[in-house]
């Protein structure tokens, strides 16, 4: 469900239907019954749905760790960079610190707090863009991840948090039942607490939201914190799913996460969340990737078909809001 | 030639004072003292920075590349838009010289003018979607770089069978490795300078005039400004949109052509690197990301500054991981420093 700080999507008289969310959830449930039937079935054999689910966790946290800055209309450019960097810090932390695995997965998720809180400050203390900021934080958090452990693999790391990794609760892998979890949380983060409130009217409105009595500094260090958080969240779930990490992941998170929300109908200017939206955007990136590992299809063209599915939902909700505006 | 722009002020406003910035908070000023500091700072370290052929050649070559991307990107900054997909518009216009030249046999000028063509192209469809359909530019042309980078590697493969084309139009060598001092008048020869730096002046001084004097740029600007202001003062906000996107792409296309002529081939990766540092450039230089407002003397300091910091912690052998530390490091620092100016720039003003 979109959220916004006046909530204007949950006035009466708005059905079901008309949620941008929910041609999005048609669009998933067809893609993959259609998936399902062209690889006649397969999709739906254990193995193949857990992997489906296993790789989507981590595209939904990045998602969200994305639109949590875009609510306060600012943009986040080192996600991708700093959940390689709590990744490897937190196997480094296993590997050559010799800490317990709860103890390394705790610190980073505060190495991740941390980072995005100094973002948020400095965002607050230069009032200098944040596209620039975290341009040049990512910068430097590049430096520091290759600092952990330079070009080499860390593996072999925690036998339990492996089996977290592997295991599965009803079917469902345990990482992604945990990024439903975080994904419920940001939503009721949202919708019921004060600081989420107070993060959706700076984003809509600084002005008004500075008339109200809400600090506009505050929200930015806590979306920009909350970020930060959230790629703690999705090094943890790397760390565990993949079994070995290095240095470059985390690269090829950044596009993706700006992905998710755009297609969810997350606006860039600010002011306006969507976690279902966010949710089934990341499935539909994900089967598309399955599309093309199953039919071996060039991998070059899952970017072109990505392209053109972000601008496509986006030119849709445009059409959309101009028809409802129409007929309101 | 300093072209920093202002908005110009409405026609009908009461002339302002024109507000006397000190010498020291002109934030070019302030570029200048830091490359000038920084240059000391790497020859004192490392005295091979001043080797004219080891160092300072590349350095100028390197800086030429970066210039003209961040021209692109300054073209759009102009509105308060953002360039996403520069990098895979220069790649895209660098496989189309490959291609005509490779299937044609077409010669240098007109590869370069055929790659110029498809960049211009590319931006006034990025230009045209923004326009047509309000859509915010970081999407648009976030999803044109999705779309490319795929385009470009199936093209590739499907036209070489690889990444890059086997062959190069004759004079791409020679723009390479000769500088002027190849090419002598009797016993005067040039100085040391790459034959690819005269592109980037040339197209640093037409954006320059394009912004400053032309109806075009001015126009633009208004655009970037306040677009409903422009619009009811009877601008055609749209197709200005779809232009200053078109130049952008043009721009975008030459630092391709000048990267590729510096890489000795045109290839799919070309322009992976340019996102970044086609920001770094301009922003530096003290353009702001909200439209309205371009400094072109300043994009090219900030280009300079920015290789030249990569060229030097480069001598300094650096490993990698410690030279993005510092890269972002004096970024932030620079950025900062630049913030605190103007914060005391403005007191003062309102203490005077």
């Amino acid at each position: 469900m979109t959220l916004t700080a006046t909530q204007r999507s949950t006035l009466p008289g708005r059905h079901l239907w008309q949620a941008p969310e929910f041609t999005l959830a048609v669009i998933a449930v067809a893609g993959f019954a259609a998936l399902a039937v062209a690889t006649g079935g397969n999709l739906l054999s254990a193995g193949t749905l857990g992997a489906f689910f296993r790789f989507l966790a981590v595209p939904i946290v990045i998602g969200l760790s994305q639109m949590v800055v875009l609510a306060v209309g600012q943009m986040n450019l080192s996600v991708g960079a700093l959940t390689g960097f709590c990744a490897m810090a937190a196997a480094w932390l296993m590997l050559e610190a010799g800490l317990p695995a709860p103890l390394a997965v705790l610190a980073a998720l505060l190495l991740g707090l941390l980072v995005g809180v100094t973002n948020g400050f400095l965002v607050v203390l230069t009032r200098i863009n944040g596209f620039i900021v975290t341009l040049a934080t990512m910068t430097i958090i590049q430096g520091l991840r290759y600092g952990v452990n330079g070009p080499d693999t860390f593996q072999g790391y925690s036998p339990g948090l492996r089996a977290f990794g592997r295991a599965s609760i009803l079917g469902l892998p345990a990482v992604f039942l945990v990024a439903l979890a975080v994904a419920a949380l940001v939503a009721l983060f949202f919708s019921r607490t004060v600081p989420g409130r107070h993060l959706l009217a700076s984003g809509g409105s600084p002005f008004a939201a500075r008339l109200s009595g809400i600090s506009n500094d505050r929200s930015l260090i806590v979306a920009h914190g909350l970020s930060g958080l959230l790629a703690g969240v999705a090094a943890v779930l790397t760390v565990a799913a993949s079994g070995s990490v290095n240095a470059t992941i985390g690269d090829d998170l950044l596009l993706p996460s700006f992905a998710a929300p755009i297609i969810g109908g997350v606006a860039l200017t600010g002011g306006m969340v969507s976690v279902t939206g966010t949710l089934l955007a990341a499935f539909l990136v994900r089967l598309v990737d399955v599309m093309q590992a199953q039919f071996g299809i060039n991998p070059r063209w899952v970017d072109l078909i990505i392209g053109a599915v972000v601008l496509g939902a986006v030119l849709l909700g445009t059409v959309r809001s101009k028809l409802q505006e129409r007929s309101d | 030639m300093t072209a920093q722009l202002e908005t110009p002020a409405p026609p009908d406003a009461p002339p302002r004072t024109p507000h006397r910035v000190p010498l020291w908070a002109n934030p070019r000023v302030g570029l200048v003292v830091l490359l000038i500091a920084l240059v000391v700072l790497f020859s004192v370290l490392r005295p091979a920075f001043l080797n004219t052929r080891l160092t300072l050649t590349p350095l100028q070559s390197d800086i030429s590349v970066y210039l003209v991307v961040g021209l692109a990107q300054l073209s759009v900054l102009s509105l308060g838009h953002m360039n996403m997909a520069v990098g895979r518009m220069a790649a895209t216009s660098a496989f189309t010289m490959g291609l005509v030249h490779d299937k044609l046999g077409a010669g240098l000028v007109l590869s370069l003018i055929a790659g110029l063509a498809v960049g211009a192209l590319l931006g006034a469809l990025a230009g045209l979607i923004i326009s047509r359909t309000g859509v915010n530019s970081f999407v648009v042309t976030l999803a044109m770089d999705f779309a490319l980078a795929g385009l470009i590697t199936i093209l590739y493969s499907g036209v070489t069978g690889g990444v890059a084309f086997p062959a190069m139009p004759a004079g791409m060598s020679e723009l390479r490795s000769d500088t002027f001092a190849d090419y002598c008048i009797g016993d005067v020869c040039g100085p040391r300078v790459p034959l690819v730096v005269p592109f980037a002046i040339l197209a640093a001084l037409l954006v320059g005039l394009l912004f400053r004097l032309s109806r075009l740029g001015r126009e633009i600007l208004m655009t970037g400004a306040n677009q409903r202001a422009a619009e009811l003062s009877g601008i055609p906000t749209k197709d200005r949109i779809v232009q200053a996107h078109a130049v952008s792409g043009l721009l975008a296309a030459l630092g391709g052509f000048l990267l590729a002529a510096n890489n000795g081939a045109f290839s799919a990766s070309l322009g992976d690197s340019f996102l970044l540092p086609s920001f770094l450039a301009p922003v530096l230089g003290g353009t702001l990301l909200a439209g309205g407002a371009v400094s072109v003397l300043g994009t090219v300091l900030g280009a300079a500054l920015t290789q030249v910091i990569y060229k030097g912690l480069n001598l300094l052998q650096f490993q990698l991981d410690r030279l993005q530390l510092y890269i972002g490091l004096v970024l932030l620092a620079a950025l900062s420093l630049d913030r605190a100016r103007h914060v005391l720039a403005e007191r003062r003003g309102n203490r005077a």
